[in-house]
């Protein structure tokens, strides 16, 4: 069921994939945690799939959301 | 290697951490909810501490209102109340109790009274009080407060008349105070009664509840058998006074008035009256460093300054010895027994947030509550069940402690060593030097082995591991027994050594293996004596006794030798010995809540300026990362110091470098290196980012190495940095990297996740 995207990440041309020589695009993918998962959108590879995490979100919003599903 | 990770949050398992019987007996070791002495001994329940704590901040309105919850004529009983508050003051051990009836007198002329302001519904039913006297007119004033319509029948002209015969000696000015507060009351009086069989015939078909003055009671029934806990006289249907005192009569009317309020709901009068009157109390109060004063002079009465001077006496009895110790319970500010009844919920929460895992996980484990506790108790103990019963639940994450575990698995796989001495096929000694002793101080661990191996007959055969005590902190008894059974393998293999471990901590945890004989390599030291050439350090040290050694007189008693023999000018502080805390690595605090263990550490620190000696390799590691110089009493026999504070990566790096010196050195045997096809540089703020993250240059130089492999990376154009990342075990790590050559990476930044991502087709 994807009826809804919980985080959304626009990479502004500014992301390019070392192995395909293409810019990352915005694109869906899934956090998998604990048997929990998270629909969301990030920088994506276009060819090969490459989905980048940013610092910025794996300090912040990922972070707690682990600590968070960790005391479930 | 890898440890499996928790398996689903919507799995719904419980087993039960204690029975109820035995949560409440260990709860009741901790007196800190206890009453204070004072306030047990009232049998009015009036809160002494409160009311003397408002008094010395000179709030004096803030405490003649809780003067009047339990004294609804306040002049009358600070004049006449016998004061058992005073007889159990805790200064009184000491010298001169704290004037706590004359404080209340003080209360009473200087308080102002803070009227109601809510308009109370008369109660239904209906009161009949005949008589006068204490008891009389202190149950006046208590079925006043209970909203009763009261009807008081006495033989007085007024109702000063009527106060007056309550207030025998009683100072004029404490008793006008309870007059108007007799006056503003809501009672109707019948003045000049007669009080005699007649009246009483003929009102008390008009009321629903009657009351009798103590005198009353004998007049018309002499023989009458009221019960004295009660008040309340079944065969002829009153509730009847007691003679007394002044306290004896203000609680005589507190029971009288909770009888009426029973019968008055057509409930038995003995049934639900909770702990009525003085109660025992078991707290404990240390007055080691209270000093004995005197009574302020009150000359007749205390002013506000006097009387609040007077309550500054007052050393608001509590235990807190536990928790002045400790840097834990200091944090999450509770006492043993709320967080054992709140550690105990949480394991019992089947679905939902577990609030607590955080305090469970945070506690060194260390053993030094149940030092301080003057009922011993055991806060470790309750950790450490509620950790195992969450890892048997698979409740317990592994986040906080797979850093932790990982890095036993590395120094039991990789960094492990089992060696006879050289020359020997068995050895009458092993040495165990603990795993953090090789991680942060190597050239130490050398060079006090080569010294055992020539000191010592019968061959000193040689151990690098951990001794296990890591996944026994981390609740896992499966790789807890994994790591035993390693470590009794070894151990046979060389002949079941003594083994002479040189860490407390391994110590006690080897002690545990059956038919193990573990020595500590300071006690070996002081028997054999102390190699050539050490010198004193020139300025005195603060010892630091390790947690691993608490109830271990010989192990503390041996470190004190070893280091006056070394001619050290050791400092004790007030924690040491068996209330010595703990550095904040035990029980796996460091890692779990970097935050409270952080405090642990400065709470160590905070006892001495002087250099730390400690005789725990993870305690000179955490004051010396702290900023604090500190030696390990290993460091100071053998004049090797370790590095300043290795980072996590060189922690890993000195104890495969340490494995691979001494095999070639006293085995000769050579061990291939594993060497990187590329080379890896970090900046300053990389490292220094890692250390805080956990994230070690292996680590890297695995995103780096599958990187080159698979050509996977990207590239950020805003930052110029490349962006390569690897899933390793339970952990995506992500490596911020710019390339100084062909084959050299210079890292700028790392970080990781534990959440895998995937791709979605959208």
């Amino acid at each position: 069921m994807e009826d809804r995207t919980y985080y959304s990440i626009d990479p502004r041309g500014k992301l390019r994939c070392v192995k395909c020589g293409v810019s990352l695009v915005k694109g869906g993918a899934r956090f998998l945690y604990l048997d929990n998962g998270f629909p969301v959108e990030l920088p994506v590879c276009p060819k090969c799939g490459f989905v980048y995490v940013p610092e910025e979100l794996a300090l912040g919003k990922v972070l707690a959301v682990e600590k968070a599903l960790e005391d479930k | 290697m890898q440890i499996e990770e928790r398996g689903s949050t919507h799995v719904y398992r419980q087993i039960k951490m204690l029975t109820e019987e035995q949560l409440v007996q260990r709860e009741s070791r901790c007196v800190h909810g206890q009453p204070a002495y004072c306030i047990a001994a009232c049998p009015l329940k009036l809160d002494v501490k409160a009311l003397l704590r408002a008094v010395a901040g000179g709030d004096l309105d803030g405490a003649r209102k809780l003067y009047d919850r339990i004294a609804p004529f306040p002049g009358i009983l600070s004049a006449g109340c016998g004061a058992p508050c005073e007889a159990a003051c805790k200064l009184g051990e000491l010298g001169d109790s704290v004037s706590i009836r004359d404080i209340e007198r003080a209360v009473t002329r200087f308080g102002a009274r803070r009227r109601g302001t809510m308009l109370r519904m008369k109660k239904k039913k209906t009161v009949a009080l005949f008589g006068s006297g204490r008891f009389a007119l202190f149950l006046a004033g208590e079925l006043h407060k209970k909203a009763y319509p009261l009807t008081v029948f006495c033989a007085e002209a007024d109702a000063a008349a009527f106060l007056n015969a309550a207030a025998d000696g009683v100072p004029a000015d404490l008793r006008e105070i309870d007059l108007r507060l007799l006056l503003e009351m809501d009672i109707r009086f019948v003045f000049q009664s007669a009080l005699d069989r007649a009246q009483l015939d003929a009102q008390r078909a008009a009321y629903d509840l009657v009351c009798l003055s103590p005198a009353c009671y004998r007049t018309l029934w002499p023989d009458g058998e009221a019960d004295p806990a009660l008040l309340y006289d079944p065969a002829h249907g009153v509730v009847a006074g007691l003679d007394g005192g002044v306290l004896d009569a203000a609680f005589a009317a507190k029971r009288a008035a909770r009888t009426v309020d029973r019968l008055a709901q057509g409930l038995d009068p003995a049934g639900a009256r909770g702990a009525e009157g003085a109660v025992e109390t078991h707290l404990y109060t240390n007055t080691d460093d209270i000093t004995r004063t005197a009574r302020v002079p009150c000359d007749g009465a205390y002013d506000r300054d006097g009387a609040s001077s007077e309550a500054k006496r007052c050393i608001q009895c509590e235990c807190d010895e536990c928790i002045r110790g400790c840097a834990y319970l200091r944090h999450y500010r509770k006492s043993p027994r709320v967080l054992t009844r709140e550690i105990y919920n949480n394991v019992g929460i089947i679905m939902g947030d577990h609030m607590m895992n955080k305090p469970i996980n945070a506690c060194a484990l260390c053993g030094q509550c149940t030092v301080t506790c003057p009922n011993g108790y055991d806060m470790a103990e309750i950790c450490q069940l509620a950790r195992k019963n969450m890892v048997a639940t698979d409740k317990m994450p592994l986040a906080p402690h797979e850093f932790a575990l990982l890095d036993m698995l590395f120094s039991n796989n990789e960094a492990f060593l089992c060696r006879p001495q050289p020359g020997f096929e068995t050895c009458r000694y092993v040495f165990f030097p603990g795993c953090q002793a090789a991680a942060v101080a190597p050239g130490t661990v050398r060079a006090a082995y080569l010294d055992l191996c020539t000191r010592l007959s019968g061959g000193v055969g040689l151990i690098l591991g951990c001794c296990g005590v890591i996944a026994d902190w981390a609740g896992r008894d499966a790789l807890y027994d994994q790591t035993r059974a390693l470590l009794d393998r070894s151990l046979a293999r060389l002949g079941d050594p003594i083994i002479i471990a040189g860490c407390p901590t391994c110590a006690k945890a080897l002690a545990a293996h059956p038919g193990a004989d573990v020595v500590g390599v300071w006690s070996l030291l002081c028997e054999i004596g102390l190699p050539e050439g050490t010198h004193a350090p020139e300025r005195p040290l603060a010892l630091h006794d390790a947690c691993g050694a608490r109830g271990d007189a010989a192990t503390q008693a041996a470190i004190r030798m070893l280091a006056a023999r070394l001619g050290c000018r050791i400092e004790e502080t007030e924690y040491s010995g068996d209330r010595s805390p703990c550095c904040g690595y035990g029980g796996l605090a460091a890692y779990a809540n970097r935050e409270v263990a952080a405090e642990m550490t400065q709470s160590c620190l905070a006892r001495s300026d002087a250099p730390y000696l400690t005789y725990c390799m993870a305690c000179r590691d955490r004051f010396a990362r702290a900023g604090r110089e500190s030696r390990h009493i290993l460091e100071l026999i053998y004049g090797a110091a370790a590095d300043e504070a290795p980072d996590i990566s060189q922690k890993r790096d000195n104890r495969r470098a340490l494995k691979r010196a001494l095999l070639r050195e006293l085995w000769q045997e050579e061990q291939t290196e594993m060497k990187l096809d590329f080379e890896v540089l970090y900046t300053d703020d990389a490292r220094r980012m890692m250390d805080a993250r956990m994230i070690l240059t292996e680590d890297v130089a695995a995103v780096l190495q599958d990187m080159r492999e698979t050509g996977e990376a990207i590239f950020d154009g805003e930052s110029g940095l490349t962006i390569a990342r690897k899933r390793i075990g339970n952990t995506t790590f992500w490596v911020k990297f710019t390339r100084e050559g062909d084959a050299v990476y210079r890292v700028h930044s790392a970080y990781s996740h534990r959440m895998n991502v995937v791709r979605r087709q959208s």
